[in-house]
């Protein structure tokens, strides 16, 4: 199993108890006078059953804050996932948190920094980088890409998920759209590993049918689920930051009922998702530092809640190249949400939101993901990181601790050691060429893409992927949507 | 009296006021002031938030707030419009909405407002729209444009299916496509036989002006 990063201090919390308390009881009240819509027949007759008041001709379900309480409970506070290969196995939960990768729906071009579609080899390459980053624990949706050069758009999710199987021993998620799920979960099975599978609320207050059948199929297939809500808030939730953390906790609560009606103990993700609302050009806000704001918000609230939470949001860049801009607004926000205690940090590859990825940016967040890892990890003091004995040993100058021992051991754990950083000195540098770290990036990409091999699946599951392919292309051919 | 209810219906799209805007609409009607001079004040007022918007002084809740306020009162105007069998001058006619299957409304709101402040003649479907109520509502207002919204990349194939409607219908000929939204591009759009493209609201205005020869 994969260790992950633990934190070894109290999470950041910027919620007093009573605005926790305002917060839990203004979702209880949403949950049970507004009310949530479900577009789908078998779970308002579920709700119903269970006693929640439903409007069957608006859809609409009202929650008894009892059952709404009584789910929370019923979600495990930590859980195992299976990986391809045991070693990369995750417990999530608690105080380890891991690193996911982002994604993006196109790739960017180096030298024009424009976006494009990816090849299905870039696809491949991208996910073969993923697995030889050792602080990327766990693969994403349409992960690196949304979609690849010839692949048609209903075949998109299919497609991605066999090349992350193929490609990755890494646990992964995975999302739904058009029936999609049902190839997903054979694909997995095929080779004998669990994703953790999408269920998306559309805010406000709202889930549309495709979504809740995919929530059914995922949960009866016992795998995972991660229940996001997606509010951009001054949109599709309100503009205040308590707000859409409010409408947000409730979406992703229904959700939750729902999973645990369906089956009881379902392991589930309460995942974030929310943007506040650019308001000039109509997009997410990338890199809005009120996000962070929301993400320790709601990271404190789902740890009273006991449930696991995925910062997926963690506050991506609103950068369209790999530059200052892209550093500071990845760096902040995924530092702030694995300090308020986010159990998955999503991060590696993505640059302009969700809509650009670069595996050498995966690269450079790798970096990012060590330094924050390094530093959750805190202070170790004992006798021998003391070290009082030594100190009297050395003396005052000329005492010296470089040719210690002591320094040879604990150097590289207390100090973290960036890859493809300049850490140079100025003459150096100008002797080996002025690199910046996107160039040690780019040959980084190189040096994996020739030496990293991800272990291979076995032949016959292989052709078992390749088979269910074909029987999804098949069955979207005869619905006439390829 | 005539010009203070005009000033009013003015005033009230550019306080974002709905309630105001149609109740100073009803009056208008009440008052026989003639549905074009009334019309011609709402788009003065959307074109006044689109400038600002331009310049970088008004932000998307303002453009939002006056698309709402124009929409309330313009099924009242447009009824007095089609009683009196008046006739507006207008750069086009324009069917707008995002296709079925995608509740994104942000940009496609957007595109609706800069037309009507552009001086187009806007009718807007709203979001989840289906082919055949794309069709309706090109036959009912003898639509020039149609212009489509699409976020998703699992959307935007619909948009090829409304084209597909277009024809079978026997109306390609008469209507001029332009498509837009975050999953679409120039490939996609020549892919799909649109007559146009743009990736950015006041683009999309460029456009409809360049599709309908203005």
């Amino acid at each position: 199993m994969l260790k992950g990063f633990t934190r070894k201090f109290k999470p950041l919390e910027i919620l007093t108890e009573e605005q926790l308390e305002e917060i839990h009881r203004g979702t209880l009240e949403i949950l049970e006078n507004t009310g949530i819509v479900f577009h789908h027949e078998k779970a308002l007759k579920l709700f119903n059953k269970n006693g929640c008041k439903v409007d069957f001709e608006k859809r609409r379900v009202y929650f008894p804050p009892g059952l709404v309480e009584e789910s929370l409970h019923k979600c495990p506070s930590s859980f195992h996932m299976k990986a391809r290969d045991p070693k990369n196995d995750l417990r999530i939960g608690g105080n380890t948190f891991y690193f996911t990768s982002a994604c993006g729906m196109k790739t960017i071009d180096l030298d024009t920094w424009e976006p494009r579609v990816a090849t299905k080899q870039e696809n491949y390459d991208g996910v073969t980088i993923l697995d030889a980053l050792d602080n990327c624990h766990f693969l994403t949706v349409y992960c690196p890409y949304f979609g690849f050069e010839g692949v048609p758009s209903v075949m998109a999710i299919p497609e991605s998920i066999a090349a992350k199987i193929r490609n990755s021993t890494k646990v992964q998620a995975e999302g739904y759209s058009q029936d999609c799920e049902i190839f997903n979960i054979k694909m997995a099975k095929a080779v004998g590993i669990e994703i953790m599978g999408a269920f998306f609320a559309s805010p406000p207050l709202t889930y549309y049918e495709e979504a809740v059948e995919a929530a059914f199929r995922y949960v009866k297939a016992r795998f995972p689920i991660y229940i996001s809500s997606g509010c951009v808030y001054g949109a599709t939730g309100p503009a205040t930051i308590a707000g859409s953390t409010m409408t947000t906790s409730a979406e992703i609560t229904a959700g939750i009922v729902l999973t645990q009606l369906i089956k009881t103990g379902t392991r589930v993700v309460a995942n974030n998702y929310t943007f506040p609302q650019n308001m000039k050009t109509g997009s997410p806000a990338f890199g809005q530092i009120g996000l962070s704001l929301h993400n320790v918000a709601f990271n404190q609230i789902w740890r009273e809640y006991e449930v696991p939470v995925w910062n997926a949001n963690y506050c991506p860049s609103s950068s369209k190249k790999i530059d200052f801009q892209c550093g500071y607004e990845t760096a902040i926000g995924a530092l702030i949400a694995a300090l308020s205690g986010s159990s998955l940090v999503g991060l590696h590859g993505e640059i302009y939101g969700e809509l650009s990825y670069h595996p050498i940016q995966s690269i450079l967040d790798e970096d990012i993901a060590g330094m924050i890892g390094r530093f959750v990890e805190g202070v170790e003091v004992n006798d021998e990181t003391l070290a009082v004995d030594l100190i009297g040993e050395v003396g005052p100058i000329p005492g010296f601790y470089l040719n210690k021992e002591h320094t040879r051991k604990w150097w590289k754990k207390e100090q973290f050691v960036p890859k493809a950083a300049d850490r140079l000195t100025y003459p150096e540098w100008m002797e080996k060429g002025k690199k910046s770290c996107l160039d040690y990036a780019k040959e980084r990409m190189d040096e994996i893409l020739s030496t990293h091999k991800p272990i291979p699946l076995a032949e016959d599951q292989d052709k078992e992927i390749e088979r269910i392919l074909k029987e999804a292309r098949k069955y979207y051919k005869e619905k006439g949507m390829m | 009296m005539s010009d203070e209810v005009l000033k009013n219906l003015k005033k009230a799209v550019i306080e974002y006021n709905a309630e105001e805007a149609a109740s100073w609409a009803r009056k208008a009607v009440e008052e026989k002031i003639d549905p074009i001079k009334a019309l011609d004040v709402m788009t003065e007022a959307i074109r006044y938030i689109g400038d600002g918007f331009g310049k970088g002084e008004l932000w998307l809740p303002d453009l939002v707030g006056a698309a709402d306020a124009m929409q309330s009162a313009m099924p009242i105007i447009e009824e007095e419009i089609k009683r009196k069998g008046a006739k507006r001058e207008s750069l086009g006619i324009i069917v707008i909405g995002t296709v079925y299957g995608d509740i994104h409304s942000i940009g496609k709101t957007m595109v609706a407002t800069l037309l009507t402040a552009g001086g187009f003649t806007v009718h807007d479907l709203g979001v989840n729209t289906k082919a055949e109520e794309f069709i309706e509502a090109i036959k009912k207002y003898k639509a020039g444009i149609l212009a489509l919204s699409a976020l998703m990349t699992m959307t935007a194939p619909e948009q090829k299916k409304i084209i597909a409607a277009l024809e079978k219908e026997g109306l390609r000929d008469q209507v001029k496509v332009m498509v837009g939204g975050g999953s679409i591009t120039q490939e996609f759009a020549d892919s799909i036989g649109a007559d146009g493209y743009n990736p950015t609201a006041p683009g999309a205005v460029k456009l409809a002006r360049s599709l309908v020869g203005k």
